[in-house]
């Protein structure tokens, strides 16, 4: 989920060109979320699903033929890469002693961890915090973003993406995948992560609308990380009241534009 | 996002919600949510091999062990939302008959992966307990390491404490099956939704 490349200033251009022309079309039967691109992130959402034609069987041969202790060891390697990019975050959103924790879960594991492969701190109970420009923006004031769908990386928002783009010049898989111009840390990471959701394909599959549901799911949990784990509660009574509240509209009545 | 473990943590979740049957309403939920969950582990531990078996007895327990603890009408309200307007009260009480009719039968395959009351750490209420609504917070140790959050929304109704939604990571269940299940009955209605539901064709939970 957390995949990134040089061409994302690119991308970002091309998407930003794309969605000027492409007015949004909400879909009234769901609650409203903040996605005035729906129309332009359900195309996106195409061109993913296409691509993962090819990525999935990838995935899936990955997730058969790596033994899992294996598979688990390169997770952990990945998750330890991404200290630089939380600790920067949490200093900027002035966490410093959650950034110590992250200072020393990276030390142990990087070393003791044998580069990363081993996640010995959280044996030893150190927690494992995860920021990113995104959520520094969203504690800064900018929560509220709309959602948008990025071509290969999946769900997003405005603020994410952008976030998403900056982070990358200073994320070691970004660093590497620069310096070197070499995309196979980027794409080792792509498959293993896609191969974490392999189990969640048939569900997905069968929803009413796959599409809602990946964004319903993504912006909650992404709701859940800003608020480091503890968002406000649901405002359940607005659901309720929404089924009396709301008249229908009359499209017989000529006096409303 | 852990979310392949999802369905495990919602039985659970459920499970332990039932805490709040035959209790003493005046307990506050995360207290009656450790008591509750002991309980219902000793009973599934007693009868593994049974249940093992024969899933109809595990049915029968959660059945009346742990459904009446959960305010399933009400979340079928809460799913429904606008898309209920205007349909009759008993079609609105058999989609929320599917519901259960489902979860029961979800839980009941999902219990016998469950062993230990160690795995499940209810976390104290943190001064969220209001007159009506409150969260009871938990920690699911999940057997590949770490553990997976879950939250569970509960209700003060005339009969008590009950339990109505549970929030993995942030993720309510409530609002995502929302947006699946009312744009579905606005568009095909109430009756092909909920036959699809009793027909299995249309999963609740995965």
């Amino acid at each position: 989920m957390r995949t990134k490349k040089p061409a994302g200033l690119y991308c970002l251009i091309f998407l930003s060109m794309l969605m000027s022309a492409c007015a949004g079309t909400q879909n009234r039967h769901t609650d409203p979320q903040n996605d005035p691109w729906e129309g332009f992130n359900r195309k996106v959402y195409a061109f993913n699903n296409g691509m993962d034609k090819v990525v999935r069987p990838v995935a899936v041969a990955y997730d058969t033929v790596i033994p899992d202790p294996v598979q688990r060891g390169v997770g952990n390697f990945f998750r330890n890469l991404e200290y630089p990019v939380t600790f920067v975050n949490q200093v900027l959103q002035g966490k410093f002693k959650q950034g110590a924790a992250s200072t020393g879960r990276f030390l142990v594991n990087s070393t003791v961890g044998l580069l990363g492969f081993f996640d010995v701190a959280s044996r030893m109970g150190i927690p494992f915090y995860n920021e990113d420009i995104g959520q520094t923006l969203a504690t800064w004031g900018y929560e509220d973003s709309r959602y948008l769908m990025l071509p290969i990386f999946g769900p997003s928002t405005l603020r994410d993406g952008i976030g998403r783009y900056a982070d990358s010049f200073y994320h070691p898989v970004g660093y590497y995948t620069r310096k070197e111009k070499t995309y196979w840390p980027f794409i080792l990471r792509g498959v293993d992560q896609r191969a974490r959701f392999l189990s969640q394909d048939a569900e997905l599959e069968q929803a009413y609308d796959p599409y809602v549901l990946m964004r319903d799911v993504w912006l909650q949990n992404r709701k859940y990380q800003i608020h480091d784990g503890d968002p406000p509660l649901t405002d359940y009574d607005l659901y309720l009241e929404d089924d009396v509240a709301e008249p229908d509209p009359e499209p017989d009545t000529p006096d409303r534009q | 996002m852990n979310i392949q473990f999802k369905f495990l943590i919602l039985l659970a979740g459920f499970m332990v919600s039932s805490m709040l049957h035959a209790q003493d309403i005046e307990h506050d939920p995360a207290t009656l949510l450790k008591q509750t969950t002991n309980n219902i582990f000793i009973k599934l531990n007693e009868n593994m091999e049974e249940f093992t078996a024969d899933p109809s007895g595990l049915q029968q327990l959660i059945k009346t062990e742990l459904m009446p603890l959960l305010d399933i009408d009400y979340a079928a309200r809460l799913i429904l939302g606008r898309a209920g307007r205007g349909i009759e009260k008993e079609k609105i009480d058999s989609f929320s008959q599917c519901m259960s009719t489902l979860l029961i039968s979800r839980y009941a395959t999902g219990l016998l992966e469950f062993r230990s009351t160690e795995q499940l750490q209810v976390l104290p209420l943190r001064g969220e307990l209001n007159e009506k609504l409150t969260r009871v917070r938990s920690r699911l140790q999940l057997s590949k390491g770490g553990y997976a959050p879950i939250d569970y929304a509960f209700h003060k109704t005339a009969a008590g404490w009950k339990a109505f939604d549970v929030i993995v990571e942030g993720i309510s269940y409530v609002t995502t099956y929302r947006n699946q299940i009312m744009p579905d009955v606005q568009a095909n209605g109430i009756d092909s939704v909920i036959a699809r539901l009793s027909s299995g064709e249309l999963e609740l939970t995965d």
